[in-house]
């Protein structure tokens, strides 16, 4: 049942990402919170571990294609890594509702750009 | 060499929201390359995915170092996530996407405030 109810959520959160072209990790964390009932801290655990298959297969296609700079993917994971280390190591001493709080900060953020993001697709349409 | 400082220091702001929020980066990372410097949306789109792999697998690893993971509800979470995407993309092309978009900003206002308030 529980498997079940896990498998609709990353459906749902699946359809979601693909339809408005947004990462996974915003719709799959408050989703676990909300719906499942993760902790903050394993649901952010367990949306970086599902966004590792997710952008991977993405990464293949669009290799294949000949569209990934490498040389700057490097550069730019040099201190991406870097900076993974530091903030996911700060985190885990955080209290939950903390996390939750910064994250919620995060997802208001991005809600409001959504709502006032200007209809861009039309505009490439012509 | 200074143009080379400054794409790891962009690295660097990306790499430390993805380990703070559990998100992949690129909600920075694609407007850092299209806008900064100089990517297409696509080659961006396509760059950033080159990133997120290696970020995403650092902060899991440290995650999981300090039991924050779930290796079930990840694979059964990634399973139908996987098979979503593949049918939201599809969807896209049919449905008026920049209402959609609006009201799912409007949801996440909601959700953003409901985790503030807890």
């Amino acid at each position: 049942m529980v498997i079940a109810v896990s498998i609709l959520a990353g459906l749902a959160a699946g359809i979601l990402s693909g339809l408005l072209g947004v990462g996974g990790g915003i719709v799959l964390v408050p989703m676990m919170v909300f719906i499942l009932g993760v902790s903050q801290h394993i649901a952010q655990g367990v949306s970086l571990l599902v966004i590792i298959p997710t952008a991977a297969s993405g990464l293949w296609h669009l290799h294949k294609e000949k569209l990934v700079d490498y040389k700057t993917a490097a550069l730019l994971s040099l201190g991406a890594i870097a900076g993974a280390m530091l903030s996911a190591n700060f985190v885990q001493s955080l209290p939950a509702a903390e996390l939750k709080k910064i994250f919620g900060v995060f997802v208001i953020i991005m809600g409001g750009r959504m709502i006032f993001a200007k209809p861009r697709a039309k505009a490439e349409n012509k | 060499m200074l143009q080379k400082l400054k794409i790891v220091g962009f690295g660097l702001g990306a790499g430390i929201l993805s380990g703070l929020l559990g998100v992949g980066g690129g909600i920075i990372l694609v407007p850092i390359l299209v806008s900064l410097l100089g990517f297409a949306q696509h080659n961006a789109h396509a760059t950033s995915l080159a990133v997120i792999v290696p970020t995403a697998i650092v902060s899991s690893v440290v995650y999981s170092y300090h039991g924050n993971i779930d290796v079930v509800l990840a694979i059964t979470l990634a399973a139908g996530s996987i098979v979503g995407a593949g049918l939201g993309a599809k969807w896209m092309k049919h449905i008026p996407a920049a209402q959609l978009k609006r009201m799912f900003g409007a949801l996440l206002v909601i959700v953003g405030v409901r985790m503030l308030w807890s």
